[in-house]
């Protein structure tokens, strides 16, 4: 390995003026990579990632390097003018963003936004720049290039605009890509075709990657060797599958252990108590020192060393090989609720829910407009003191659906029962009881919550409103309540902004439990948040649902949290439930082909296992288009035929309780998709 | 397609919305408390001028009747008669509006290119030294009245220095044109009154265009600087600010009133003020609806411009 590595950085230092002390962002950071090799940085919000994606490229908005070097193929970049930093950016680094579409701008053709690094890199004239670009958007994937080139932004899907973001990086066969958050954000279907396609790339480009994110399930699957960042160090590098396997920083393990997928839900999600500390008052000890399970007086003397523990893999931590006690000490294990098999009462029964409207646009001249058909005749069941999962991605119509449970639009068609009652279309036509016992929390607490109030205020609220307890007796009542998703009582008097994100969403919770409520509408309650948060927030709902009995409607684009926390499981897509049953089934096999492309596009920690992977491609069709046949046909990897696309697919039985919709009989899918055939009944 | 029919749909929101103007106006006019004649006529008048004016203006018909010719007698070009010039309205208005708009036009030539120039570089430069003084001055202009300004551009350039004419009295049939140095002042207090708001305007939607990502994707990509502001941030910052001059154009004509009164400057906005003095109540009616229509095609004209520069109305 005399090789030179294309990227080095030594003891990089970066910060931010803020007030007046300057915010230590990133701090004594080493690493490089080899030529062709996929480098995985890997890190929570302000652990400092995306800060050394950019100091990459010198291009720090209001941040400084204060110290270190970043060797570009041996030469240091830091101290560049501007006049060579352009030389090299988007020629010899490049960069993929997270959200491509504000990336590409909106006003130029794609294939000019391409073309034009390669002519001002002096790589190419006009016509060879454009020629270039063509092929680049064939070399991406991109259907018909030809005509893609002179396309804009905003007629492009969000997968096919990072594909060009991609090429445009690509352009000028750069050493290095820079590929910050490329699929946070997309669809978990379009994630995986992307992730496809860097893969395959990378065999073909001979460059470099340095690749960010928060999903270790991601970085495995692409990346070569990791990076763990925790408020701006990197206190463990490794192998990939060696970091996933083997973590020797308790930091890691806690990270690996709340990755809910591959976590069997009888088992509690480790999360990571306590939040980052001040970056402008950066302690001498261990970083992770405060919030390490682990950590004893000698953590806090000094920062420990880079250790070696084991073939290129080290770790900041002074007591390595005791990092996987953790687990152990993570919060007393709850032995998660014995779940009941077997039918119980259904709280909730959804018939046949319509919910079309139609855009108002003024004068309407000629056509009349589609309805929007945002939930298309659902039918569900929710069982009591259990978890229904509703997952789909985006503009499956899945969050719509928890709007109207919880009363916030009028149906348009159908009906809810409410422990066999009929329920009103609107929240106020509702009685104030039936209202009391259906709570929803929202995906974002930082908007849910009254930045005015203090948190005792907030979790008060609805026990006035309600007139749940007696007044004398709300103060006691907000405790239990808090105290109940693991509050510390302190906090009662503590203003939201106070607060991080994971106890945000624990106060909507407690404030929503105030009412005691029987089913809670959860609308993707923790993707706002962080994996160790998440695995907070999770753990509090099974506890409380273990203790108080209580259903959920589980909300979720993510497979991993799901199959962690709910019974049952209905697919949505676009409108319409494709298939529905118990949530381990499903998963194991799931046999409507939505669902198989579904979970065949999650990552799993097990890397590069190589199953047969269906992918979907294209996007969904309008939620306007009117549908005759089955709503998947347009993308389905697995249609028959005519058929598909002109009658509606029957909904077929199975003995294990699923439902499925579709024209294929589900022996004969199970046959093709290599599962053990299902039984059918009816 | 989409364009295309949004086009449709404000030019019919714009005849909805002349028809209410020239609905209110009418009723203010004729039904308000107060005979009309009289108030034409002023306290001196006999009865029987009152009742000639009466029958002149058609007063004894129903209030819809009246107000159904006045409007099919304006859409086809009949104004009607001036009761203080004696003349037609129709050729009186359109003269007075032609050179309003000239003064317009010559003045947003002006003010664009330099509004432009000058949010373009306070926003590059943002909070910087040359951020602060170009947007105090243009805020100092801003904060001045018309007639402030006009009265000292008066003062120094034709009593003081004696290079341009003070009043822009032009002969009876002469052009503006044929006039230049006549129009050199009043467009210039035109100017400076849009340059305030128009170079804000480009300076605030410049400084989020830099701030977007795509202006970074620019910048990584190595491009040279000029290319990342003018290409890429000013080209999609140019969209907002031109409605906002499209918006501005109705804006001058109507604001036209002072600076044309200053300089006596045969335009729509003195005819305006001079038919008031007059009580020619049929002038009043016909300018204010010419103005509101120069008003809608001015946004007209804008949301033109924006849809066709909108790549996502383009399609
Ligand atoms: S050094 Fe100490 S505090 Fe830091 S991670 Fe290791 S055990 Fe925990
Ligand atoms: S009905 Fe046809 S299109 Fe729909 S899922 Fe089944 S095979 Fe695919």
């Amino acid at each position: 390995m005399s090789q030179q590595a294309t990227l080095t950085v030594e003891h990089l230092s970066v910060s931010y003026d803020a007030g007046d002390t300057p915010l230590r962002a990133v701090r004594d950071v080493s690493f490089s990579i080899a030529p062709g090799e996929a480098y995985g940085l890997i890190g929570e919000s302000g652990s400092g990632k995306t800060t050394v994606a950019f100091a990459m490229m010198n291009y720090l908005r209001g941040g400084r390097i204060e110290g270190g070097r970043i060797l570009l193929q041996g030469q240091p970049i830091q101290d560049l003018p501007k006049s060579e930093l352009r030389q090299i950016r988007g020629n010899k680094v490049a960069m993929v963003y997270q959200d491509p579409m504000s990336s590409l701008n909106p006003g130029i053709r794609v294939g000019e936004q391409i073309a034009e690094a390669l002519r001002y890199h002096g790589i190419a004239d006009r016509a060879g720049a454009r020629a270039r670009a063509v092929r680049l958007l064939a070399d991406v994937n991109l259907p018909d290039p030809e005509a893609m080139v002179d396309r804009y932004p905003h007629q492009l899907s969000g997968g096919q605009q990072q594909r060009i973001v991609i090429a445009m990086a690509l352009a000028c066969e750069p050493d290095l890509v820079i590929m910050d958050e490329p699929t946070t954000g997309l669809d978990v279907t379009t994630e995986a075709v992307i992730l496809d396609l860097i893969r395959e790339l990378r065999h073909k480009i001979n460059a470099s990657i340095l690749f960010i994110s928060h999903n270790i399930a991601v970085v495995a699957k692409v990346c070569d060797r990791v990076g763990v960042l925790y408020a701006g160090e990197l206190v463990e590098e490794g192998r990939v599958a060696e970091v996933i396997r083997r973590p020797k920083h308790p930091y890691t393990v806690g990270l690996v252990a709340s990755m809910p997928s591959g976590t069997d839900r009888s088992q509690r999600l480790a999360s990571i108590k306590g939040s980052l500390p001040d970056l402008t008052k950066v302690p001498q000890g261990c970083i992770f020192a405060d919030r390490c399970l682990i950590s004893r007086d000698v953590c806090l003397a000094e920062r420990p060393p880079a250790i070696e523990v084991g073939p290129a893999h080290i770790s900041r931590c002074l007591f390595p090989d005791e990092a996987q006690d953790v687990i152990q000490k993570a919060e007393a294990r709850v032995v998660a609720p014995a779940r009941a098999a077997g039918p119980a009462e259904t709280v909730m029964h959804i018939d046949d829910l319509k919910l079309w409207y139609t855009r108002r646009r003024g004068l309407r001249v000629w056509h009349k407009p589609q309805p929007v058909r945002a939930v298309n005749g659902v039918t569900l069941d929710i069982e009591a003191g259990r978890t229904l999962a509703v997952v789909g991605e985006s503009g499956s119509g899945k969050s719509t659906l928890a709007r109207c449970v919880v009363g916030l639009v009028p149906p348009t068609g159908g009906a809810i029962e409410f422990h066999g009652e009929r329920l009103g279309g609107r929240a106020r036509q509702r009685g104030v009881k039936t209202r009391q016992r259906i709570q929803i929390i929202f995906q974002n607490p930082e908007s849910a919550l009254n930045p005015q109030r203090t948190v005792g205020e907030i979790i008060a609220r609805p026990l006035k409103l309600y007139n749940c307890v007696e007044p004398s007796r709300i103060d006691e009542r907000v405790a239990e309540l808090m105290k109940a998703v693991n509050l510390p009582a302190r906090y009662a008097s503590r203003y939201p902004h106070q607060l991080s994100g994971g106890e945000k969403q624990r106060v909507s919770i407690a404030r929503v439990l105030g009412t005691e409520p029987d089913l809670i509408i959860c609308d993707e309650p923790t993707s706002a948040l962080d994996i160790s948060v998440q695995a907070a927030v999770l753990n509090a709902l099974s506890d409380l649902q273990a203790r108080h009995g209580l259903s959920y409607m589980f909300i979720s684009h993510d497979l991993g949290v799901v199959r962690y926390i709910s019974d049952r499981v209905a697919v949505m897509y676009l409108g319409v439930v494709v298939e529905t049953g118990p949530t381990e089934a499903v998963f194991k096999a799931p046999h409507h082909p939505y669902t198989e492309s579904l979970v065949a596009a999650l990552p799993d920690l097990s890397g590069n296992g190589e199953k047969p992977e269906v992918r979907l491609q294209g996007t969904p069709p309008s939620p306007t288009a009117r549908i005759k046949g089955c709503v998947f046909a347009s993308r389905c990897p697995r249609k028959v035929g005519a058929i598909c696309e002109t009658t509606p697919p029957p909904v077929q039985n199975l003995a294990d309780g699923r439902k499925l919709a579709c024209h294929i009989p589900v022996d004969e899918l199970a046959r093709l998709q290599g599962a053990v055939p299902a039984v059918a009944v009816g | 397609m989409q364009a295309i029919e949004l086009i449709l749909r404000r030019v019919v929101l714009m005849i909805v919305i002349l028809f209410a103007v020239s609905f209110l106006t009418f009723l203010i006019v004729h039904v308000l408390p107060g005979d009309v004649a009289n108030a034409i006529l002023g306290d001196l008048a006999t009865p029987d001028q009152v009742e000639l004016v009466r029958q002149r203006m058609g007063l004894n018909e129903p209030v819809l009747l009246r107000y159904w010719h006045w409007v099919t007698a304006f859409a086809s070009g009949d104004f009607g008669m001036s009761l203080a010039y004696n003349t037609p309205i129709a050729p009186l208005v359109f003269e007075r509006l032609a050179n309003s708009v000239i003064l317009a036009l010559i003045s947003l030539a002006v003010a664009v290119p330099i509004s432009v120039a000058l949010g373009v570089l306070a926003a590059m430069y943002q909070g910087s030294i040359i951020d602060r003084i170009i947007t105090g001055t243009v805020v100092l202009f801003f904060a001045l009245p018309e007639y402030v300004v006009a009265l000292m551009l008066i003062l120094i350039f034709s009593i003081w220095l004696g290079w341009l004419p003070g009043s822009s009295l032009i002969p009876p049939g002469g052009s503006v044109l044929a006039n230049f140095p006549a129009i050199v002042l009043p467009v210039t207090v035109v100017t400076v009154g849009m340059l305030a708001y128009l170079s804000q305007v480009t300076r605030a939607s410049m400084v989020a265009a830099l701030r977007a990502n795509y202006v970074r994707t620019a910048d990584l990509k190595g491009l040279p600087g000029y290319i990342v502001v003018v290409k890429h941030a000013l080209r999609n910052a140019m969209l907002p600010a031109l409605v906002e001059i499209g918006l501005n154009f109705g804006y001058t004509l109507g604001g036209l009133v002072i600076v044309e009164t200053v300089f006596s400057y045969a335009g729509i906005g003195q005819l305006l003020m001079m038919a008031v003095q007059s009580r020619d109540i049929p002038t009043i009616q016909a300018v204010v609806i010419v103005i509101a229509a120069a008003y809608g095609i001015g946004n007209l004209i804008a949301d033109v411009i924006s849809i066709a520069l909108n790549p996502k109305l383009r399609t």
